[in-house]
């Protein structure tokens, strides 16, 4: 990879892009129905949780792919936007936030399992370690044998070491499949900011690539 | 990374680029090593994300509003540490700045009282010491072997 010093041409980066009007999401229906939520008017968040709750499933689903698990994460991740519907400030459409409540719920879910295992594991000897190693499920040990379960887990390494922001447009860019002009549309950046945030993100995961690719014990894709 | 690769990175990415723009770019990325190695890791570490898709058409299962809503009525039943003393937001922040402050002056109160420990004798006191009578006496200067000798250590 070479360096960018000399090469890196942030301040025209994007120059053939055109910025787009930002939408303005509360004078769309969807805007009326956050703001009948944010009155608290309970049929409007029920809505809400009827309209979204099988995105926020299958989002859920891809990162953590522990069925069980799923419906709990949800249940948190509608409670928080059920709690926090009034700091909701129209900027982005409200699919877009919710989608980041989900992914920082689902980080933060791997997050409190990994504690959890860690601190599981220190309360038993290394007899005992060694033992429950050899009897846990492959999803759960460092190398899963399923190559598709191991790049999951490698990549999700790899998102826990770039922003929650940068998380949040690298997966709607990579995983939801949108252009930087829709994810504009949605976050409501505009296109160059959001090329410049993706193209630094994409760097700080090859980066971090790297330096997983030199730690032995770890799966690349 | 150029600007002829960067300006339309995520398209190049994407597979999305019209003909003239892709062939614009492979022209480059045949002749710059940098890009061609940049934009190959790019692409590597992008392919990864496949595996974060789900094809599961997924759905909750019956009842799943009013789990959402018993869990909320939970979290707003839950005491803050605020709440319990009945403190709002605005007087919990100023009760933190208060703390803090006062941390700080009883911080440098304990710096000072330190520092005026480690300081020694004023350089009157030593001077006075050294031109007492007993200064040049056998015990005086044995003690004051003994004091440089601690000095050292």
């Amino acid at each position: 990879m070479g360096t960018l010093a000399g090469t890196l041409t942030l301040p025209t980066f994007g120059s053939k892009v055109a910025s787009k009007t930002r939408v303005d999401y509360q004078n769309t229906p969807e805007g009326a129905l956050v703001q009948r939520a944010q009155a608290g008017e309970e049929a409007a968040f029920r809505e809400i949780v009827e309209r979204y709750q099988s995105k926020v499933f299958s989002i859920i689903h891809g990162i953590v792919r522990q069925r069980n698990d799923v419906e709990d994460i949800a249940q948190q991740v509608f409670a928080k936007v059920y709690l926090s519907i009034k700091n909701f400030d129209f900027r982005s459409s409200l699919i877009t936030w919710i989608y980041k409540i989900t992914v920082n719920e689902c980080f933060d879910y791997l997050r409190k399992r990994k504690v959890r295992k860690l601190v599981y594991e220190s309360d038993l000897s290394e007899d005992e370690v060694r033992r429950v190693e050899n009897s846990e499920p492959a999803v759960d040990r460092q190398i899963p044998a399923d190559s598709s379960l191991a790049q999951r887990d490698y990549v999700l390494k790899l998102l826990t070491r770039v922003s929650e922001e940068e998380r949040m447009l690298l997966m709607l860019k990579e995983v939801e499949g949108f252009s930087v002009e829709e994810l504009a549309a949605k976050t409501g950046m505009n296109e160059n900011t959001i090329k410049v945030k993706l193209f630094r993100a994409r760097q700080k995961l090859v980066k971090a690539a790297q330096r997983l690719d030199r730690t032995p014990g770890l799966v690349p894709g | 990374m150029h600007a002829v690769v960067m300006d339309s990175l995520e398209e190049y990415l994407a597979g999305a680029l019209k003909p003239a723009a892709q062939r614009e770019i492979e022209a480059h990325l045949n002749a710059c090593d940098a890009c061609r190695e940049e934009i190959r890791c790019m692409q590597d570490v992008s392919q990864l994300f496949v595996s974060l898709r789900s094809e599961e058409i997924a759905a909750p299962a019956p009842g799943f509003y009013a789990r959402i809503a018993a869990q909320v009525s939970e979290r707003e039943a839950a005491p803050s540490v605020g709440n319990v003393f009945g403190l709002g937001f605005a007087f919990g922040r100023r009760l933190i700045f208060a703390s803090l402050l006062t941390l700080a002056v009883l911080g440098s109160y304990l710096v000072s009282r330190e520092s005026g420990y480690t300081a020694g004798p004023s350089p009157e006191a030593v001077l006075a010491q050294q031109e007492s009578p007993a200064f040049d006496s056998a015990p005086a200067q044995d003690n004051m072997l003994v004091t440089m000798t601690a000095y050292e250590h």
